[in-house]
């Protein structure tokens, strides 16, 4: 069966489509063949998959073939089953009949023939060629239609369908598609069925010697090409992919060997998407193929099934996931294989696969997380690509040029070497091949780091072995060999001896100094250079591609395409969010960036690298391209950048460089900071310098208080460094925009570690404060770092995440007091006398050392300058026993006596004992005072003004460690006089003798000794008896303790005449009091202090106090006297009745002519009467004659009628002419009489009074009933009416309103009426 | 046999807290940097996997030549993100590679439970690097155990 593969092959590529046969009975098919194949392709098709689950095809395509064409005529039976696939899947035949007899007679005959045919899905297709017109001839069409469904549609099934030549019916098409599809369907069906069974015969086989795989593909291809012909895309994927199982069991288990195939010229490129690459017939090996072409070939139809299934990310996918596959295949066949055939070929197919699924994938189609995966693979591949390709590239011996980054070294350290069967020799002709190396690229900064490895052994060894000539000899035996080289190239094998030496063995140079030295002997290894040659030859040949073979044939175009791969690994990665891979890759770009000058693009990506592992904290990794960007950016002239970057690159673990590369970084940043710099650029160095407080509480200061704050500042700088200035900022934790800038005052040498830097802190705010941002110059360099450590320069990007536990580093603490100063004194001082006055100055938990206090005395007080100041502990009485008690070692301090102090310009400096203790200030002072005090005359002493003796002294205390706090103070200070007087006559003689009481009230809290007491009196009055006014001597000296009173008396008498003589009046009698005193100057008044001459008699010293008394003269008698007499004998004053009223007026003495002006005897007099309560009759005023004449007196009478029962004032006469002083009234007062209520026996109603009286309402609903009952019983007699007396508006109302309804028998008078009649 | 393995723990944000060379091979000088290159390349692909699946181990998750990268990452439950990834990287064997994969798992249970105890104490910042020399030492022990 094998023999038809070719066969299989040609059928396969002519048939295309569905192939429907048309069995053209009347000939027909000329003529209604247009309009059929009009209708192709299939709008839609309902097939049955290989699982028998219909499927919905749209858009199949089929052909219409006649029955008698050559191509459904010429076959063997034998190749119909094989092929099966190709024969019509549907036949129609086209007949036409116009007459009954006809069809009966030959036409149904001759269709009975060929439909008895089983094997073939049939259907009749009537073809009416009546004109619509001819009504005759399309009954007949109809009627022989008819006939023929009969004969031979069934119920099952409709077989027959009817197509009218001139106008078809509607539905005929759809109706036609409908059958053809049944036909196809159950065609479809039935050749499955027979493939799936054909293919299980074969397959049960397997195991035996005479399966023959070329078979079973053909059957197994016919029967996915059938699928694909009926555009069941899924199935035909699923044979090709059994297909595939089956093959690689195939290969895998059967233990004959197999050519692999892969040696024909351009096998090197890959073929894994051209289906037909070679024909199979070349590929075919025995029962089976070759491996390397078949499972391109495979792959090529699966990929092809998958992008009509528009499945490119499948493609990818599979086409990676085959790619490794396959080459790992090529690698076990390396041997065999031109050189470096497997490289080569992967690199083709990555591309291949790119290239093809990225033309046919449409983005934005498929859901994001497959177009994520889908970018990745597309990386994947290009990376893998871009990986072969740097092998490629080392053979060449283009390693120098070769990035040696982690993701080269990654890629390429653990790939193994091609293993060709024997390495490839150098041609003879290209022996003069030279390449001149330039030397390796020398990192920045002077960096000596291990290059990463490109090769995962040396590469000469490797070479050397593979040679045929060369036995495969112990690695003694090349070592040996070795050491003749004398090249440097001789050292690659011992790589690990050094470094160094291995940096020189990676120069590989291709120069050679002995060119015809090796071409004699060719046992003896290849060189380096010679390998590079030979593989560059070997390559050549390998390489079908001229493209590829460009790609690898110059520097140029090697970094060109390297650059591209690179790129499009990069850019595909990223768009699948793999941002590691795109920017490691990114990277690379970068470094071929560098080396092609283009420093701008290459300091972009390098800082996109930077970023990455710096934002991760990869720092090994950050290790190896920061060098790179910081070369960019100092070759850019981008200071800022290069800063940064040289202070991130000191930043790093310290063990990541060398400390002489450390220091060359350093360096770096010093002399840039020194240099002239167009633009100063600020430099974050959080990283490198850190700073802290220093451990433990806040520093904690007082409002104002200036400090000085250390911190710790850590410098991870190798070596020490100087700062030309230093900042450190306060930020406050109440409110983030406050806080202080502090400044360090000299320039500091930071060395590497912790420093301790002290700043001078300016007073703050109160508040708490953490620092904030230290700022420093080097140079013309401005850095500022954020960062603050805890312990230590810590990684702070591993702290970034959470939170700073921010710790402050300065209280201040709101203003509070730190001093008191409180007078000590609580009662008040003696005016006018030079006293004391104590000043307690108490600081409160803090320092008073140095503080100077500022006296400024209020007016009327004066520090008295001829006494010192002293200055003593305070010992507050309920204080001192626990002051005693728990400051054992205070004691002796506490016992500080008095010091003396003088007084500068006002200003009293402070001792320094008493900087930590209370202390008190006696300061003597005295209060001026030009007022005289006033006694009083009798009852107790009136409070005396307090502001009046009042003074103030303003004190301001200076202190704080300079003198910055203030703590002002004003005291008030209350003075006064020692006594208060309170003069009282205390007895009067009718000889003018006048026995004054002077009563001394104590005003001060101390003992007051009365030592001598005389009066100065006034004009007017004399001294009686004595001349001297003093009291008896023998009381005194009188003690009067505090707040208590003593009274002296003296006897004055009125005088006159020696006043009169003298010019100055004396207004005033002086109290004279001489007298001593005995206080405590704590307490309050005491003896005056003295100035230090008179100490010793300060104790005899008497102070006098003198006091302004006024004495007055007797006032004289009344010269008139009033009396009211007393009413009539019985005494008793009836409503209405006339009474009359006496009064007598006496005169009591003669009233001199100076003060009663008129001298006539007549007197005015006037009687006032309350109008509602009495009536007055007569005069009311009027003169009287009364004689001036001592004891002359008249009466005077007026009558009068009281109108209102109870107690009412009686009328009152006065005087008006004559002062009511002169008046002597008996009674003095207002008084009351009694009036009574009128008899009963009078018409006068007492209701009447009393509801006059009370106003009340029922009252006068009674009075009305009242006055009804008094009419009924007074009907028959005659009589008046009844005068009713009232206020007008309480009673007329209402007896006025009921009168109107009923008669009352009354009139109505008003009170006011009666007074006039 | 002498195998290569590098070990890192990575915090949540991807940074490494530790990492620690266990291999019983000589110590390549370029190794180190070059596992640290090719674990932090697999961090990409844990960001993807760790989101498809609910197991912690995340087996094989990248083969790079010889070296395979496992990883395990905790705490993604609840749809947080990893906090803490733990990278494996051993060049196995290919016929021990299976048994291998049980004893990274083992590893990775008992490095996990040391981690937790690092984590509990409270002068411990979680996501600083790890530099208890105890740590190390049970990570190493812990390493020829089960490598």
């Amino acid at each position: 069966m094998a023999n038809y593969l070719a066969q299989f092959q040609t059928i396969k590529s002519t048939c295309a489509h569905l192939v429907i046969a048309v069995e053209d009975v009347s000939d027909l098919w000329p003529t209604v063949k247009n309009s059929f194949e009009e209708q192709l392709p299939f709008k839609r098709a309902s097939l049955n998959n290989k699982t028998r689950n219909p499927v919905f095809v749209e858009n199949l395509p089929a052909e219409f073939i006649l029955t008698t064409d050559a191509r459904l005529r010429s076959r063997f039976p034998q190749e119909q089953y094989l092929f099966w696939f190709r024969e019509p899947y549907a036949t129609l035949v086209l007949v036409t009949c116009e007459d009954l007899d006809e069809f009966k007679t030959i036409l149904k005959p001759r269709l009975k023939l060929i439909v008895q045919n089983d094997e073939r899905e049939w259907f009749i297709v009537f073809v009416s060629r009546a004109h619509p017109s001819n009504d005759n001839a399309t009954k007949m069409a109809k009627k022989v239609y008819a006939k023929l469904e009969v004969e031979f549609s069934s119920k099952k099934r409709e077989r027959c369908c009817k197509f009218d030549v001139h106008g078809p019916e509607a539905n005929f098409w759809e109706d036609l598609e409908a059958r053809i599809m049944e036909c196809v369907r159950n065609t479809l069906d039935r050749r499955l069925q027979f493939y799936e069974e054909e293919i299980r015969k074969l397959s049960e086989q397997r195991f035996m010697p005479i399966w023959n795989f070329c078979n079973f593909f053909i059957l197994k291809e016919s029967l996915a090409f059938m699928f694909e012909m009926a555009h069941l895309h899924e199935d035909a994927l699923r044979e090709y992919d059994e297909l595939e199982l089956c093959y690689l069991e195939t290969v895998n288990i059967g233990s004959k060997r197999r050519e692999f195939g892969g040696l024909d010229h351009g096998d090197d490129q890959a073929a894994l998407l051209l289906p037909g690459n070679k024909p199979l017939t070349q590929i075919v090996q025995d029962d089976s193929f070759r491996e390397f072409e078949f499972r391109q070939y495979l792959f090529a139809y699966q990929s092809k099934l998958l992008f009509k299934l528009n499945r490119p990310f499948e493609v990818a996918s599979r086409g990676y996931s085959f790619i490794i596959s396959f080459s790992k295949a090529l690698g076990l066949h390396e041997s065999i294989l031109p050189f470096c055939m497997r490289e080569v070929w992967v690199i083709t197919a990555c591309l291949a696969v790119v290239n093809a699924t990225n033309s046919q994938y449409n983005e934005g189609n498929a859901p994001p997380e497959i177009e994520r995966e889908f970018y990745r693979l597309q990386g994947d591949l290009y990376s893998l690509c871009r990986a072969k390709f740097l092998r490629l590239a080392y053979l060449i011996g283009y390693g120098t040029e070769i990035e040696r980054s982690a993701v080269n070294s990654a890629l390429l350290s653990m790939l193994p070497w091609p293993k060709p069967a024997v390495w490839p020799l150098v041609p003879d002709n290209a022996a003069s091949e030279m390449i001149l190396q330039e030397s390796p690229r020398v990192k920045p900064f002077g960096i000596e780091r291990k290059p990463l490895a490109l090769e995962p052994t040396a590469l000469i060894r490797e070479a050397n072995r593979r040679r045929a000539s060369l036995s495969a000899g112990s690695s003694s035996e090349m070592l040996d060999s070795k050491q003749s080289f004398g090249d440097g190239s001789a050292t690659d094998v011992s790589s690990k001896t050094s470094p160094s030496s291995k940096a020189q063995a990676i120069s590989m140079p291709r120069t050679y100094s002995s060119a015809g030295n090796f071409e004699g002997s060719i046992d003896r290894p290849m060189k380096l250079a010679e390998i590079f040659v030979a593989a560059e030859h070997a390559l050549k040949q390998t390489i079908s591609n001229p493209d590829m073979q460009k790609a690898l044939s110059s520097i140029q175009d090697i970094e060109q395409k390297y650059m591209d791969l690179t790129k499009g690994a990069a850019d595909n990665y990223h768009r699948s969010w793999w941002k590691r891979h795109g920017v490691v890759l990114d990277g690379e770009i970068a470094a071929v960036c560098f080396k092609r000058g283009n420093f701008d693009l290459a300091a972009k990506s390098y800082e996109k690298v930077c970023a990455l592992y710096a934002g991760e904290g990869w720092q090994d990794l950050l290790a190896e391209v920061l060098p790179n960007l910081a070369e960019c950016q100092r070759i850019l002239n981008d200071q800022a950048g290069y800063l940064s970057s040289c202070v991130r690159l000191l930043s790093l673990d310290k063990g990541l460089f060398s400390i002489k590369e450390r220091q060359a970084f350093q360096s770096e940043v010093v002399s840039l900071a020194h240099s002239e710099m167009k633009h100063p650029v600020p430099l974050d160095v959080s990283s490198l310098i850190s700073f802290s407080g220093n451990p433990g509480a806040p520093l904690e200061l007082c409002d104002g208080d200036p400090g000085t704050l250390s911190v710790a500042v850590w410098s991870g700088f190798p070596d020490d460094i100087t700062l030309d200035s230093l900042s450190l900022t306060l930020t406050a934790t109440f409110n983030a925009d406050e806080g202080g800038k502090l400044r360090s005052s000299s320039s500091n040498v930071l060395k590497p570690g912790r420093n301790t830097i002290t700043f001078p802190l300016p007073p703050q705010k109160p508040g708490s404060y953490v620092l904030g941002v230290l700022t420093g110059h080097i140079g013309q360099l401005t850095f500022r770092s954020h960062s603050f450590s805890k312990a230590g320069p810590t990684d702070s990007d591993d702290f970034m995440s959470y939170e700073k536990t921010t710790r402050p580093i300065l209280k201040v603490s709101k203003p509070r007091p730190l001093v008191d100063l409180s007078a000590a004194i609580s009662s008040a001082l003696l005016i006018n006398e030079t006293q004391w006055i104590g000043i307690i100055a108490q600081p409160i938990d803090y320092s008073l050392k140095g503080a100077v206090l500022h006296i400024d005395t209020g007016p009327g007080l004066k520090i008295e300058e001829s006494h010192s100041i002293e200055m003593e502990t305070y010992r507050s009485v309920d204080h001192s026993s626990t002051d005693t008690a728990n400051s054992g070692g205070a004691r002796k301090d506490d016992n500080k006596g008095l010091e003396q102090l003088s007084l500068l310009d006002g200003k009293i400096e402070f001792p320094d004992w008493a900087s930590d203790m209370t202390s008190i200030l006696w300061i003597p002072i005295r209060a001026i005072d030009d007022k005289l005090s006033r006694g009083s005359s009798s009852g107790p002493p009136r409070k005396q003004s307090i502001v009046d003796r009042m003074r103030t002294i303003a004190l301001k205390l200076e202190f704080g460690i300079s003198n910055n706090q203030i703590y002002d103070k004003t005291i008030a200070l209350h003075f006064t006089d020692p006594f208060h007087v309170s003069t009282r006559v205390a007895d009067q003689y009718n000889d003018g003798t006048l026995l004054l009481q002077v009563t001394l009230h104590s005003q001060v809290k101390a003992t007051l000794t009365v030592n001598d007491a005389w009066l100065d009196l006034q004009d007017g009055f004399i001294h009686a008896g004595q001349s001297d006014g003093r009291p008896v001597s023998a009381f005194l000296p009188l003690e009067i303790s505090p707040n208590s009173r003593a009274g002296l008396l003296f006897s004055v008498c009125l005088g006159k005449g020696t006043a009169e003589d003298e010019i100055k009046l004396q207004l005033e009698s002086i109290l004279n009091i001489r007298y001593g005193i005995a206080g405590v100057r704590t307490i309050g008044a005491h003896p005056p202090a003295v100035a230090k001459s008179n100490d010793t008699e300060s104790t005899s010293h008497d102070l006098i106090f003198r006091s302004a008394l006024i004495l007055q003269r007797p006032v004289l008698d009344p010269c008139l006297a009033v009396g009211f007499l007393p009413l009539p004998s019985n005494g008793l004053l009836r409503v209405g009745q006339l009474v009359t009223l006496k009064w007598r007026v006496e005169r009591l003495k003669d009233i001199e002519e100076t003060k009663v002006p008129q001298n006539n005897d007549e007197v005015l007099y006037e009687v006032n009467a309350n109008s509602d309560n009495w009536m007055i009759a007569g005069r009311k005023r009027g003169h009287v004659s009364l004689s001036t004449k001592q004891g002359s007196r008249i009466f005077i009478s007026v009558l009068c009628m009281p109108l209102f029962a109870g107690y009412v004032h009686p009328p009152h006469l006065g005087l008006p002419d004559i002062d009511e002083a002169n008046i002597s009234c008996n009674p003095a007062g207002p008084h009351l009489v009694c009036i009574l209520p009128p008899d009963l026996s009078s018409s006068f109603c007492p209701v009447v009074a009393e509801s006059n009286s009370n106003k009340s309402q029922s009252h006068c609903h009674l009075f009305q009933s009242f006055l009804a009952r008094r009419r009924d019983l007074l009907k028959e007699t005659p009589h008046a009416p009844l005068i009713v007396i009232g206020r007008p508006s309480q009673l007329r109302s209402s007896p006025n309103a009921y009168q109107r309804l009923e008669d009352l028998d009354m009139h109505f008078l008003e009170k006011k009426a009666t007074a006039v009649a | 046999m002498t195998s290569t393995a590098c070990f890192i723990i990575a915090s949540r944000n991807d940074i490494p807290i530790y990492e620690a060379e266990v291999g019983s091979a000589a110590k390549r000088e370029d190794a180190a940097q070059l596992h640290q290159f090719i674990l932090h390349a697999a961090l990409d692909i844990v960001q993807d996997l760790a989101w498809t699946t609910s197991a912690m181990f995340l087996k094989a998750i990248d083969r790079f030549n010889d070296l395979v990268v496992t990883t395990r990452s905790r705490n993604r439950n609840k749809g947080k993100a990893p906090t803490i990834k733990v990278d494996f990287l051993t060049n196995p064997p290919v016929t021990q590679s299976l048994t291998l994969e049980h004893g990274i798992k083992s590893f990775f249970q008992e490095v996990h439970e040391l981690y937790i105890k690092i984590l509990l104490n409270p002068l411990y910042l979680p996501g600083s690097r790890i530099t208890s020399s105890h740590f190390d030492t049970k990570v190493r022990a812990l390493a020829r155990k089960y490598l």
